[in-house]
């Protein structure tokens, strides 16, 4: 027996749910084939969703109509806004979710969506056919066939959990991993790098004193995630706590580097510089006596605790010692050790940025595979691949979000375009148009083209028109509605009251109002809270917000221009033997995109540009920037 | 803030100006405008203009009004220009300060300094030149950039390259700071609400206008390239300093330690205008005067952008150091560290003078020896002998090429950088002070850099975040 499908989705974590959901969604014969179907949805590492730059991720996920932002909300138990007072663009959401709950989201909605299909079963091989991949097979021999296929598969690939000097294969604490499949293609004329990360140790609640502990509250309003759930759509909220290792950890954690598999020189895999283990940051930041813990409920229904910041991979027993050396955790209980993973990640300059491999046609990848880490960056690459794995099998053209666009546009282009070396997450900072890619707007910057792909429901859309409609007509509202001089409820507002008339869209540059006073001052009816927040920014921060648009603008005339994957840089004169190299290495998929590969000139740029005109004319396409 | 005029066309490229003739030349220079807002950026400097292809003469105008030439606008209507898009064409008066105002005012109105042979590569991808001349824009374009790269390199030397490279590593850190702040608020390391975010943009802001003063106003730009005559007393420093201007400025007399005070020289170098400062003889110093003339000479040496290292060749002992190369040259290095104890930045040309007293056995096995020592020149003061190869290696150094992009372009591209990360700097302070949200100082700070980079290469975000873990023990 041999089934035939659009789009197979192997894996089921962050990146697999949302590429099987949008291939659906999209209307596409989808099969999810999974190890373990009750680990669909897992979190794997932290329970939390979001933070400064993922949140992000997440709103553009949720905007293209993806489950995580839902997901949060649902399974969310502890809410903060980040960077609250550091500006629009940089402010971010951050929930600590039930993992049970999250995983239950997650896992109902798979099952629920029609046209998605799940197997439970290894995927030990994949069907190639000349240059493309034509389906996979099972543990079992199974076959199955598609157009596309996506790799989701996280760190299984030949992953191997360090505990002290310990050392075994597996996926993750208590999953196997997916060697074969590794050694499958590692035959492939893929680039294999190894990557590490890590978790610390969980901690039963039971035997903790919390006493000695800080709380740390939720905010309130509790704010959501997703621009779709509806206000009552979180579980009873609970708090965080923090503490502080002291000395003593440092002492113990010194005394027992002997034995940690990082520093015994075990471990080859590169691990990221900002999630550091915790003997990482004592040998690193020796002068430093003490660094915070966050300790994190895992969920409503269970004693265990995260403590993060605490990541290691030391001997069981020295974690014992260490974390009773914490105050409040003097004679915590570990429900499970803490511990390293390394596995294979693929160089991700061999994708497009479509996340198909170049080497083989209807074959993606998306997640840690391609060396990122965090389930917001893999939920981004996931939706992703879902759209263009489709975009594939119908044979219309692939679709990416520019760096201008999407913060997805940019975690993209900097992994085909840069490549990674360690394990790489969003920061706000790698967005050059950071300014536009708010969290706050991602419905405007994608639910058009999501809608264009079928991603969204109607009531999705049309709540997102509704509140498009409503913010352009309290713009046009604020830009014509005139307030006088010796208004006494507007002048209260304001540091300084008016001596002429002033339009609403002038006095709400003042840096003191805000839009609901100023409105209610006026006595204008309140919009919604999303409606005001979009106007404020705009008008508020014109200035800069123009700025930037009119960069992207120019930027975009220049860079737009296509290069054809099968150009042969050798034949370039005047290039240096390593730009040439490097282009040829990543095979740049437009001007843009070549100039931003590291050591490219714009003397190298421009050769190339003469070099195309030369061989017959440059295609315009749309630019990534 | 500034922003620039939209173009006309969304999907227009940058409007681009650079000097169409040969810089530091006397006489006419012609100075090239070519893009979408090419009309209304020279209409910015020279008022209305509209009629192509007709020669008006008008006064040129900062952006404050202040005429600083008078001359001939031509406007060329797309496509039928040089480059195939709309270009201006402003012929004045030659000479640095006016090639430099014109540009920067333009820069101002929204154009950019034009990429080496950026011109050309416009007008081929805009069908104005044909097959033939296909492989000749890619030669220039290369060669161009190669030039531009080196006269970079040679505008960036002694104290204004140091001064630059401190102001950039004062931008980075404290954007280390700032961006550590918001991508990392629960590090226990918020410095957006901190004094001395404000205090230490206070203080690069005036770092960069001290820079910007000393590049501007300073003799840089008006007088060329600055070189420093430095050696020991009676070495023939002066009679050097004659030899080129030819006449007796300084006085030259045989008695060790005449010339006190430095002494400067305006001159023409094969068109190629250089100022040269002939200072007192280093050595052990007799007299409070003497000192003070020799601390002179050392901070002389250390503003140039070149210092030819005059060595009276007769006070070598040759035969003891046997004429071998390399023991000559340890021996020439020595002598110079003796001179400048610490590692100055000095880019030096070494000049064996008074080549005439030598026995002319000795000065062929000397010429043998040094032939093909592009910083060692042999030559007479006195008789003008090894002159011409002296003043090409002079050329050499200071990047001067007829047909590429020279030292001036390369010093007016980094003050209108250096101008530009002023005025983003003065931005991100009033952001600052102004309580504007921290991520808008953050961009302003951005820009400041980006413009620096112009300089001295790009900071990326990926190098930031490095500093940023390097830094601060980030990780929860």
């Amino acid at each position: 027996m041999q089934e035939t499908f659009d789009v197979i989705v192997v894996g089921g974590g962050h990146a697999g749910s949302e590429a099987a959901l949008a291939a659906a969604r999209m209307g596409a014969e989808t099969l999810l084939v999974t190890q373990n179907i009750e680990t669909l949805g897992q979190m794997s590492c932290n329970p939390a969703i979001g933070g400064i730059g993922k949140s992000h991720l997440v709103r553009e996920i949720d905007a293209l109509g993806g489950v995580m932002a839902e997901a949060a909300d649902a399974a969310g138990i502890h809410f903060r806004v980040l960077n609250a007072r550091k500006g629009p663009a940089v402010r971010a959401t951050r929930a600590q979710t039930d993992r049970q709950l999250y995983k239950q989201f997650i896992r109902a909605r798979l099952e629920n969506q029609p046209k998605l299909r799940i197997f439970q079963q290894s995927v030990d091989d994949l069907i190639v056919e000349g240059d493309r991949v034509v389906g996979v097979v099972t543990q079992m021999q199974q076959r199955f066939l598609a157009r596309s296929v996506i790799l989701t598969v996280g760190t299984f690939l030949g992953g191997v959990i360090h505990v002290g000097l310990n050392q075994e294969s597996g996926g993750r604490a208590g999953d196997s991993a997916s060697n074969r499949l590794a050694d499958r293609l590692r035959e492939l004329p893929f680039a294999v790098g190894r990557l590490k990360t890590g978790t610390p140790p969980r901690v039963d609640a039971r035997s903790v004193d919390f006493r000695t502990l800080t709380p740390q509250p939720g905010d309130q309003p509790t704010p959501k995630m997703s621009f779709w759930s509806v206000a009552g759509c979180h579980p009873e909220q609970v708090p965080c706590y923090i503490t502080h290792t002291t000395e003593k950890t440092h002492e113990i954690i010194r005394a027992g580097l002997d034995r940690s598999p990082l520093y015994s020189g075990v471990i080859d895999g590169i691990g990221p510089r900002y999630c550091p283990s915790i003997e990482d940051k004592i040998v690193r930041f020796a002068d430093k006596t003490s660094h915070q813990i966050f300790i994190e409920p895992e969920g409503l229904k269970t004693h265990e605790l995260y403590p993060n910041g605490i990541s290691t991979s030391l001997p069981y027993d020295v974690q014992v010692e260490l974390l009773r050396s914490i105050p409040g955790f003097e004679s915590a209980h570990i429900t499970r050790p803490g511990y390293a993973i390394e596995y294979d990640y693929f160089e991700p300059k061999e994708l497009k940025s479509s996340l198909e491999t170049k080497h083989l046609n209807g074959l993606f990848f998306a997640g840690q595979i391609n060396g990122t880490t965090g389930y917001e960056e893999a939920g981004a690459q996931g939706i992703l691949a879902g759209i263009n794995a489709v975009l594939q099998a119908r044979g219309d053209p692939a679709w990416s979000p520019a760096r201008s666009e999407a913060y997805i546009g940019v975690l993209v282009d900097d992994l085909i375009t840069l490549g990674t070396l360690e394990p790489y997450r969003m920061f706000t900072s790698r967005a050059e148009y950071r300014l536009i890619l708010r969290q706050d707007n991602a419905d405007q910057r994608l639910c058009t083209t999501a809608r264009r792909f079928g991603l969204l429901s109607d009531e999705q859309f049309q709540a997102f028109e509704q509140k498009q409609k409503a913010i352009e007509s309290l713009k046009v509202e604020m830009k014509s509605a005139l307030v006088f001089a010796g208004n006494a409820d507007v002048d209260a507002v304001l540091s300084e009251p008016m001596h002429k008339e002033y339009r609403l869209s002038e006095l709400i540059k003042r840096p003191e109002v805000n839009l609901p006073d100023l409105l209610a001052a006026a006595g204008r009816p309140l919009p919604e809270v999303e409606v005001s927040e979009q106007v404020e920014i705009e008008f508020k921060y014109q200035g800069y917000i123009d700025r930037q648009t009119q960069e992207i603008a120019r930027l975009k005339a220049q860079q737009g221009l296509a290069i054809p994957l099968d150009l042969d840089y050798s034949l370039i004169s005047g290039l240096s033997n390593e730009v040439r190299q490097k282009l040829a290495q990543v095979k740049p998929e437009n001007i843009g995109q070549a100039g931003r590969i590291s050591g490219v000139t714009p003397a190298a740029v421009s050769l190339l540009l003469v070099h195309l005109k030369r061989k017959g004319g440059i295609v315009k396409q749309a630019a990534t920037i | 803030m500034k922003t620039h005029p939209e173009a006309k066309t969304p999907d227009a490229p940058e409007t681009i100006i650079a000097e169409a003739t040969p810089s530091g030349h006397a006489g006419i220079s012609v100075v090239r405008l070519s893009g979408a807002n090419a009309l209304a950026i020279a209409q910015g400097v020279v008022g209305p203009i509209s009629k192509p292809r007709h020669a008006y003469f008008r006064s040129f105008k900062t952006s404050t009004g202040d005429t600083f030439d008078q001359g001939l606008v031509l406007y060329f209507k797309a496509p039928n220009s040089f480059t195939g898009e709309d270009v201006v064409e402003f012929q004045g008066h030659g000479g640095p300060i006016v090639v430099h105002s014109l540009i920067q005012t333009c820069v101002e109105g929204g154009a950019r300094m034009a990429r080496p042979g950026e011109f050309s590569e416009r007008s081929f991808l805009n069908d104005k030149m044909d097959l033939v001349q296909l492989e000749a824009v890619a030669d220039l374009i290369a060669s161009a950039s190669e030039q531009a790269a080196k006269s970079a390199l040679g505008s960036l030397t002694g104290i204004f390259s140091k001064a630059v490279n401190a102001l950039v590593s004062a931008v980075t850190e404290l954007r280390i700071y700032i961006e550590a702040s918001i991508d990392f608020p629960e590090e226990e390391i918020d410095f957006l609400s901190e004094p001395f975010v404000l205090e230490r943009t206070t203080m690069i802001e005036a770092q960069l206008e001290e820079i910007l003063k000393q590049a501007e106003q300073g003799r840089r730009l008006q007088a060329g390239l600055s070189i420093a005559l430095v050696g020991s007393p009676n070495a023939g420093k002066s009679s050097v300093l004659n030899r080129f201007s030819g006449q007796d400025s300084a006085i030259v007399t045989a008695v060790p330690g005449t010339t006190r005070d430095v002494i400067r020289e305006q001159l023409v170098l094969d068109g190629y205008p250089i100022q040269i400062a002939d200072t007192a003889g280093i050595r052990e110093a007799a007299d409070e005067i003497e000192r003070e003339g020799i601390a002179r000479s050392y901070q002389t040496a250390l503003m140039a952008d070149l210092s030819l290292w005059i060595i009276d060749v007769t006070t070598l002992d040759l035969p003891r150091l046997n004429l071998s190369r390399n023991v000559l040259e340890r021996h020439l290095v020595a002598a110079q560290a003796a001179l400048f104890q610490d590692d100055a930045p000095i880019k030096r040309l070494i000049v064996l003078n008074k080549m005439d007293l030598l026995p002319e056995i000795m000065q062929n096995q000397l010429s043998d020896l040094l032939v093909r020592d592009a910083h060692i020149f042999m030559v007479s003061a006195k008789t003008g002998r090894g002159w011409d190869d002296l003043a090409s290696g002079i050329k050499a150094m200071a990047g001067v090429s007829e047909d590429s992009e020279s030292l001036f372009s390369a010093r007016t591209r980094h003050i209108v950088a250096l101008t530009e990360a002023a005025q983003h700097l003065a931005e991100a302070k009033n952001s600052l002070i102004t309580g504007l949200p921290g991520e808008f100082m953050a961009e302003d700070l951005k820009r400041a850099q980006v413009a620096l980079g112009e300089i001295t290469g790009q900071v990326t975000s990926d190098d930031l975040l490095g500093k940023i873990f390097s830094s601060f023990c980030i990780g929860k």
